[in-house]
């Protein structure tokens, strides 16, 4: 949590959001049926399905102008035209880069582009896998130099994944290479890890945290995956290449 | 003849989980992995709860119920360990633990620690575990009488009573945590007129938002994002010795241990609020009634027991509300609360005719779990502090990915995952801002609830509100939720502080004019 100084400053646009969000809330129940009927059924205003959401919205919309009083009433107007001031200063830009915050977006691209990218769309072994080498080496090697760069080449393989997807690569390669998506993911997590080596292969204290994320990366998935899907019988969300390989040793189908 | 009837049902459950060699490995591998969860700082017994909800969906009820009471009882128990060792509290529960714990630790008594919390934290679990039997069938018995009214304000009241209690900052964010959590769970169709609300037309909303994925993201999301943004580093632990039970202790502070598990079950009884606050009442109570309060933070055994009784009755406390009203006490109860949903169990108070022995079963399981939560203790606790040592940079991702195929396998729907990772940067944001997380949860489970109650009551009372005047519980919920929120502005503190003056002025006027007409005479 910030400090209070920071907090109130804070509070008065997270208010205004709350504020704002509250009113929208309100603005979309009065939208729903209130006197008129619906499904059958005719309305009344307490029978109404916009009776909670207005409470709801009414209330937040209150406690977020509360809210900003009360953050108000701590710093004065010169609090808020300092940060308003700071908001629009250099001294934003300058925020937006510290290594805190660098390691905050770096953890919001991971996780980003593994739900909405890559399960939808890879094998899940795999995009766990690259997931986690990617995650680990980003912060097990606690170098803000080394996490900038493995960002910066996972962003790129990433788009280049994202481009293929998009453009239909796997729909188009399937006759030609079955799982086609799964093997550039392959190759982009072989590629990274050789990146990954070359960048630390001067640095000897880290050797040993490099062995111990790719083996991680590649034990946990597979200690996880398999319990969910042969003893939970959990499907994986996508299943390409590695569970089909997997399926094979399992039901000794070759 | 009754009474003798349930205590031969419960003795029986007891008797029937303590010879299943199922049911045994279970729970003591479920109370060893929630020591573990509860001893990683980052890591809480609610997303232990979490991720083995997803895990147990396909098993047996009963079996499932043996393995998240048993990860809350261990979790509970587990923060214990880090708070000693390391000086940082495993989970909030385990706090005030550190104030006494890690000085017992630095003077080389890190085992005789430990040893007082197995021991005190199994008693908190057990003597919770007789409220939840003696308990139950009293508030059953009322609830019964209960209406849609009632049911929503005491909805209404817990997610009000939540948002008061558990902020760490302003009371107005803890009540916008809640009603965020109520707008949540508007999503979706609603009940009576299947009217969809907030789905943006998309048919995978309009059953409404998915519990357990959403409370896996609110509660996971932050921890992971947290400690490796802030690069939470765990110190060197104190080196542990032999872990003694501390029975001596323990018998020459009964009434001590009395009055903390009495703390404990009465705050986890009250919805949403937890052990983090059972555990640090029952230390300030023990310090201000000591005849030797300075002696506290230095390595005084008794306040390191009346932080860990308290927080482990809370758990059995937590239950009474879940089990008889439907109403969680705690966050991991409020993931229990998903967990009973998604095996069919609806806690209310239906659950004594739907489900006869079901609170008799969760009183054996607690039984079993504190006991297994000690043997484990005394036995397994030099082996579980080595996870200590393990770099948070590397079970965190871990854990993110647990978290994820977790809430996937429940539905095995993959919109659960697109909900669930907004939902979590969105309560990471919140918690950097002061903003707590446990009303927002309980604002989402109990939302549903509020909603069905309040128009069905008001259905049947035409539109009108008096019914809330004229029902005496209707009206003590009414007259407390408005004085738990006037309570919080200062003209209200300031009317009472000018009131409390006035009667101590009359007071002294009379005694004045009393010790005048004794003197006359």
């Amino acid at each position: 949590m910030m400090d209070k100084d920071k907090l109130r400053k804070a509070d008065i646009f997270s208010g205004g959001i709350i504020m704002l969000f509250g009113l929208w809330i309100v603005s979309q129940a009065l939208q729903m049926p209130m006197k008129d009927s619906y499904g059958g059924v005719q309305n009344v205003w307490y029978v109404s399905p916009a009776l909670l959401p207005l409470f709801v919205g009414a209330m937040i919309a209150l406690l977020g102008g509360m809210l900003i009083r009360t953050a108000l009433k701590t710093v004065g107007l010169r609090g808020l035209k300092e940060t308003l001031g700071w908001l629009t200063s250099s001294d934003l830009a300058r925020y937006l880069v510290t290594p805190a915050l660098f390691r905050f977006y770096a953890m919001i691209v991971l996780f980003f582009s593994f739900v909405f990218l890559q399960i939808p769309h890879i094998d899940f072994f795999l995009c766990a896998v690259l997931f986690l080498v990617v995650f680990i080496t980003m912060f097990y090697f606690d170098d803000d130099t080394l996490l900038k760069k493995f960002l910066a080449i996972y962003l790129a393989g990433t788009f280049v994944l994202l481009g293929f997807f998009a453009f239909g690569g796997t729909a188009s390669m399937e006759t030609m290479l079955p799982y086609a998506g799964d093997w550039l993911t392959l190759i982009f997590i072989i590629l990274y890890c050789l990146y990954a080596w070359a960048s630390i292969r001067g640095i000897p204290a880290l050797h040993k945290k490099y062995r111990t994320a790719l083996i991680l990366a590649v034990a946990a998935p597979f200690t996880i995956g398999p319990i969910f899907k042969y003893f939970l019988l959990v499907p994986m969300p996508k299943e390409g290449v590695v569970v089909a390989l997997l399926d094979a040793i399992r039901y000794w189908d070759f | 003849m009754m009474l003798f009837e349930r205590i031969g049902t419960f003795f029986g459950l007891v008797f029937g989980l303590a010879t299943d060699p199922l049911h045994l490995a279970i729970l003591f591998g479920s109370v060893l992995l929630g020591i573990i969860f509860g001893a990683m700082p980052g890591l809480t017994s609610t997303l232990g709860v979490a991720l083995l909800t997803a895990l147990t969906y396909g098993m047996d009820t009963d079996l499932a119920m043996v393995c998240l009471l048993a990860i809350y009882v261990g979790g509970t128990y587990g923060g214990s360990y880090a708070s000693i060792l390391i000086n940082i509290p495993g989970t909030a529960a385990a706090a005030a633990t550190a104030l006494d714990g890690y000085p017992l630790a630095c003077k080389g008594e890190g085992g005789r620690a430990i040893g007082l919390t197995t021991t005190a934290s199994t008693i908190g679990t057990i003597v919770s575990m007789l409220f939840v039997v003696s308990i139950s069938p009293i508030i059953s018995y009322f609830a019964l009488q209960f209406t849609s009214f009632e049911f929503f304000l005491l909805a209404f009241f817990g997610i009000l009573i939540s948002g008061t209690l558990t902020s760490p900052d302003l009371v107005i964010k803890g009540w916008i945590a809640g009603f965020l959590g109520l707008f949540l769970a508007c999503v979706g169709r609603d009940l009576l007129q299947f009217y969809p609300r907030f789905t943006f037309g998309f048919s995978e909303l309009d059953s409404g938002v998915e519990v357990v994925p959403v409370l896996i993201g609110a509660f996971g999301i932050p921890q992971i994002i947290q400690v490796l943004k802030d690069r939470f580093q765990i110190g060197e632990a104190q080196k542990l010795q032999r872990i003694i039970p501390e029975i001596g202790t323990v018998v020459r502070n009964v009434p001590a241990i009395v009055r903390s598990a009495l703390i404990g079950v009465g705050i986890g009884a009250v919805p949403g609020i937890g052990e983090d606050i059972a555990g640090w009442v029952s230390y300030g109570t023990a310090k201000n009634t000591s005849k030797h309060p300075e002696t506290f933070g230095k390595g005084e055994l008794k306040g390191v027991l009346a932080s860990e009784t308290a927080n482990n009755a809370c758990v059995g406390g937590a239950m009474i509300p879940l089990l008889n009203l439907g109403i969680p006490g705690s966050p991991p109860a409020a993931m229990l609360l998903g967990a009973l949903m998604l095996h069919g169990v609806t806690p209310g108070p239906m659950i004594t005719f739907e489900h006869p022995t079901f609170i008799m079963e969760v009183a054996a399981i607690l039984l079993m779990a504190s006991i297994a939560m000690f043997v484990t203790g005394l036995l397994l606790a030099k082996q579980v502090v080595k996870v200590l040592r393990i770099p948070t940079q590397i079970f965190m991702p871990i854990i993110g990915v647990l978290c994820i195929i977790g809430s996937y396998s429940l539905g095995l729907n993959i919109f659960n995952l697109y909900l669930m990772l907004p939902v979590g940067i969105i309560c990471y944001f919140l918690t950097e801002m002061g903003y707590p997380i446990a009303p927002l949860v309980i604002g989402v489970i109990l939302g549903p609830m509020a909603d069905e109650n309040l128009r069905r009551a008001l259905m049947v009372s035409q539109g009108s509100f008096m019914p809330i005047f004229q029902r005496p519980v209707s009206l003590i919920l009414f007259l407390i939720i408005v004085l738990t929120v006037v309570s919080q502005f200062d003209w209200y503190r300031k009317i009472k502080d000018r009131a409390m003056q006035k009667i101590r002025n009359r007071k002294d006027t009379c005694e004045t004019i009393l010790e005048e007409n004794d003197s006359e005479r």
